[in-house]
């Protein structure tokens, strides 16, 4: 196995560049020409309304209209652990944006024009917006119907505007906080919603095939498409086939299900293939972004350092139905609950129902914030007891044996030799600077470092390996391939190292359900670890037969012979065997043709019976340590941070292609900038975004950014294969709190929100910054749960 | 309204309303999809084009404006057989991810390495900040870059 792993790194080069650099690749919005048609949705332009009437008659008679769709024709509702969510509005809008008709026409103009002659009564309703005004007593439900609908994952408290509850509770944090040796520190925190601006805007290519419906979609998770689409048309799964072309930037936006169900619905009424492509306002002003979030975190800390109870409460805006974030309560137990050594803790993890658009997934999704509202807090503690920041975290992180939130045991000890890496990557660019300090130019400067946790998603993949008479490989997933990288470096890398042949040799065949078996999607950090382990385990089948065949042509027991270079060689005798393609031509003379098949899921790690309620998984089976710190300059003058440095110690289990890392590193911490710096949607009264497009939403440019500097932490334990863990989703994890600790720390102010816009750092340094306060979230936890 | 353009070397007659933006026209006219249209407002730089040799947004570009001019795009600045510099130095460092923002990057970069044979770092992520990127984070883009200052550019 060791011999596996050492063939598996290297920095393979990614194949599809070329054609991308040529403008040749196609993307899902680049399918077009004479027969594919074009659709538009009809949305609401406001927030809350009655629908009064809906006619669509005259539109039908539209020049060019080929198929309308309303909710007629989408008779179920998905959703994640409830099925709330209808793809159409019938008789309620409950945000700005939701589509109420969807129009398929010959050219994009008539689908518009089609879509302005359809009649709309709407009666308006009281709108909720914030997650505050969703908790007041005697709030209008968003879903008065909540309790109708269907459970699809059960244990979870829900009630009103309160649309999943996960709760932790292990010791008692009652005693802890009573103690008298200990002080109680309080924060309460907030960040806002970040858009993921994929340059590919969500798009899917419908058509209707012998009875079935093929979907090419731009999709993180093409089973999930097929799933939610048979599940909103009510017909079965098997009638519905996805593929999934080169897919332009995902970050998790892609993770759920969208347009697809209306493409497929027009597709089917018309007889044509439908395009149904998001404009770039429609995706930015319905971008299922990063929730915005409110967070308390109350915390009973000893003299010397010893965390003796955690009490905290997380508010996530789902927006109009509960989609991602009702999965990601769950996480809160691992990301905030997550870094340190807990006496007692109890956390509520809530999310909560407005009339916004809804959310969705985006790289480390609540993790960002939680190590943001954690570090933040981490930061007030060792202020208020008059500890070393660094002193406290190295006594306080989760070490080998310690238990989690959820009363898990860790395995090793990760984080602290981490932050031993950090400093002597730090200790290579020794500066004198000091916290506050004026730099030459009147700039203030600030430096933080921060730990961080996030988990690998395992669950279930499925991989074929079939060994070609070439000698070449055939990997056939139901992986895609968003950019990150994955299905061009670390799958064909394994897939190579298990066969003994050149990572050129092996085929590594896109997404298409109807050829691959079930997969969870690509996000979470899994494509390495679950996807990879599955093409392993399908290699090690053909392994078996490859040398079955060969040991009878060599005359040599198949544990004497090795594979390596493109041939099967015996043992310590190079030169002495055949080639593969020789033993393939064998094999089908005897048997037929070489073919592997490999399956991966959670191998399940076991919480604290009792401590978890309402969660979708009690406890993380690959956890992910992150150690991050930044220097930067304020201008007092203009409020402008500059990153003059950025380093990073990241946990990556084995590292196969470290080039590859490298370029998740850069790219995934300048996305945390941006989240940490300027990055925010913001809802206005109408209840929609006020941030339309690229002018108002301010991405990075190349000018804003820095090299970060990084090390890779190798050989903490993994179940992945050859102990990867993935490395793309992480880099971003602790970027908003490094930043906020180091403005923090440059200003002597206490910074609670996130992002540090200009203005925001203006009014800190002013002191025109007033204290967030967050009266929504009770100081006595119980409150802040629907069981109490 | 007829207009007659030169695109990639190639005369190109478009009939049809002259304030079609020229994205447009090479993307749903002539089947050319390379050039991207990702914002529509000339911020990102993605659908990124030469027009008469100068590098424009083709997003902003009225094709009525563009009659008799010349416009080259990313599918006529290399084959697959010979990349130029800057492609090469893009697939020699590894550096593209989804690869949306790459055909207008390419087109940006090749015209400023021909005015700019041995630019600095700083002149480099100048001559970037047109071009958006959501994925890399620019800095390996940049070192790609870099390896090619002392080089020959090529159109």
């Amino acid at each position: 196995m060791q011999d596996n792993a050492d063939a598996a790194v290297m920095n393979f080069p990614r194949r599809d560049a070329r054609d991308k650099l040529l403008g040749r690749t196609k993307y899902t919005i680049d399918v077009g020409g004479s027969e594919v048609i074009h659709a538009v949705l009809l949305r609401a332009e406001v927030a809350s309304a009655q629908v009064l009437r809906l006619d669509v008659e005259a539109a039908r008679s539209m020049p060019g209209v080929r198929a309308i769709a309303t909710w007629e024709d989408a008779p179920g509702a998905h959703g994640i652990g409830i099925a709330d969510h209808p793809i159409f509005a019938r008789d309620v809008i409950r945000y700005h944006g939701e589509p109420i008709a969807a129009i398929a026409a010959d050219t994009l103009e008539q689908a518009h024009a089609a879509a302005r002659a359809i009649t709309l009564e709407l009666a308006p309703l009281p709108a909720i917006l914030t997650m505050a005004q969703a908790l007041e007593k005697d709030a209008p439900l968003v879903h008065p119907d909540w309790k109708d609908y269907d459970i699809l994952f059960e244990g979870a408290a829900r009630g009103g505007n309160v649309a999943w509850e996960a709760t932790v509770a292990r010791g008692d944090t009652d005693a802890a906080f009573d103690r008298p040796d200990v002080t109680i520190i309080d924060g309460v925190y907030r960040v806002g919603r970040q858009s993921h601006v994929p340059f590919e805007p969500r798009a899917v290519v419908a058509a209707f095939e012998d009875g079935r419906h093929h979907i090419q979609t731009s999709t993180q998770v093409p089973w999930t498409v097929r799933h939610v689409t048979a599940r909103v048309l009510n017909i079965p799964e098997s009638q519905v086939r996805v593929t999934v072309p080169a897919v332009g930037g995902g970050f998790g936006l892609k993770f759920d299900c969208s347009l697809e169900p209306y493409a497929a619905i027009l597709a089917k009424k018309s007889g044509r293939v439908v395009s149904l492509v998001n404009s770039r306002r429609e995706e930015q002003m319905t971008c299922l972004c990063r929730e915005n979030a409110e967070i308390r975190i109350r915390s009973a800390v000893t003299a010397d350092g010893e965390i003796v109870g955690r009490e905290a409460t997380v508010l996530m805006d789902c927006g109009a139905y509960g989609g991602e974030q009702v999965f990601l309560t769950t996480m809160t137990a691992h990301t905030l609950g997550g870094n340190y050594r807990l006496g007692s803790v109890r956390l509520s993890s809530r999310a909560i129902y407005t009339n916004t658009p809804p959310n969705g997934a985006f790289r480390a999704c609540n993790g960002v914030y939680n190590t943001f509202a954690l570090e933040r807090h981490t930061d007030e503690i060792c202020d208020a007891i008059g500890m070393d920041r660094m002193e406290f975290r190295r006594r306080n992180v989760v070490g080998d044996q310690d238990i989690g939130a959820t009363g898990q045991v860790f395995e090793g000890d990760v984080l602290r030799p981490m932050i031993d890496r950090m400093q002597a990557l730090c200790a290579k660019h020794p500066n004198s600077r000091k916290n506050g300090q004026r730099l030459d130019d009147g700039r203030i400067y600030g430096r933080a470092m921060t730990v961080g946790t996030w988990f690998i998603f395992v669950g279930p993949s499925a991989a074929t390996v079939n060994l070609n008479v070439d000698g070449s490989a055939t990997l056939v997933t139901s992986g895609v391939e968003i950019g990150s990288g994955s299905m061009m470096h670390a799958l064909p890398q394994i897939v190579a190292a298990g066969l003994g042949i050149a990572p050129e040799q092996v085929i590594v065949k896109t997404a298409d359900t109807d050829a691959a078996g079930r997969d969870l999607g690509v996000g979470g950090g899994r494509t390495t670890v679950s996807i990879g382990a599955a093409s392993a385990a399908a290699c090690d089948e053909v392994r078996d037969k490859l040398l079955a065949v060969a040991s009878e042509m060599l005359q040599t027991a198949p544990d004497q012979l090795v594979l390596a270079d493109g041939r099967v060689e015996i043992r310590g005798r190079p030169g002495s065997g055949t080639t593969i393609q020789k033993v393939v031509a064998e094999a089908e003379t005897r048997t037929g043709p070489i073919s592997g098949s490999g399956a991966f899921t959670a191998p399940g790690i076991e919480a604290m019976p009792g401590c978890a309620a309402g969660h979708f998984i009690d406890a993380i089976d690959i956890p992910v340590f992150a150690v991050h710190d930044c220097e930067l300059a304020i201008d007092p003058d203009t409020g402008q941070v500059e990153i003059l440095a950025y380093r990073v110690v990241q946990d990556v289990g084995r590292a196969l292609n470290h080039r590859a890392i490298h370029g998740q590193i850069q790219g995934g911490v300048v996305q945390g900038m941006g989240y940490a710096l300027h990055e925010e949607i913001t809802i206005n009264e109408q209840g929609c975004f006020d941030q339309t497009g690229f002018e108002a939403y301010r991405l990075p440019l190349a000018q804003d950014v820095v090299p970060i500097e990084f090390d890779l932490f190798e050989g903490a334990p993994s179940c992945g294969p050859l102990g990867t863990k993935g490395a793309g989703e992480v880099p971003i994890l602790n970027v908003g709190a490094t930043i906020g600790c180091a403005i923090a720390n440059a200003t002597g102010k206490q910074v609670s929100q996130l992002p540090l816009t200009p203005p925001r750092v203006l009014a800190l340094l002013d002191g025109r910054d007033e204290p967030l306060a967050l009266d929504h979230i009770s100081a006595v936890w119980s409150d802040n749960t629907l069981r109490r | 309204m007829t207009i007659t353009l030169t695109v990639n070397r190639e005369e190109r007659i478009f009939s049809g309303d002259p304030r079609t933006p020229l994205v447009d026209v090479l993307r749903d006219h002539l089947r050319m999809t390379g050039t991207k249209a990702v914002c529509r407002e000339g911020f990102c730089g993605a659908c990124m084009v030469h027009v008469d040799g100068a590098p424009m947004a083709s997003c902003l570009l009225p094709v009525g404006s563009l009659d008799g001019a010349a416009v080259n795009t990313i599918e006529g600045v290399a084959t697959r057989e010979h990349l130029n510099a800057v492609q090469q130095a893009f697939e020699d460092h590894d550096v593209v991810q989804c690869g949306m923002c790459f055909p207008g990057m390419v087109m940006t970069m090749s015209r400023f390495f021909q005015t700019n044979t041995s630019p600095d770092r700083d002149e480099i992520k100048a001559a970037m900040t047109g071009n958006i990127c959501r994925c890399t984070g620019y800095e390996r883009i940049i070192d790609a870059l870099m390896s090619i200052r002392t080089n020959e550019a090529t159109p």
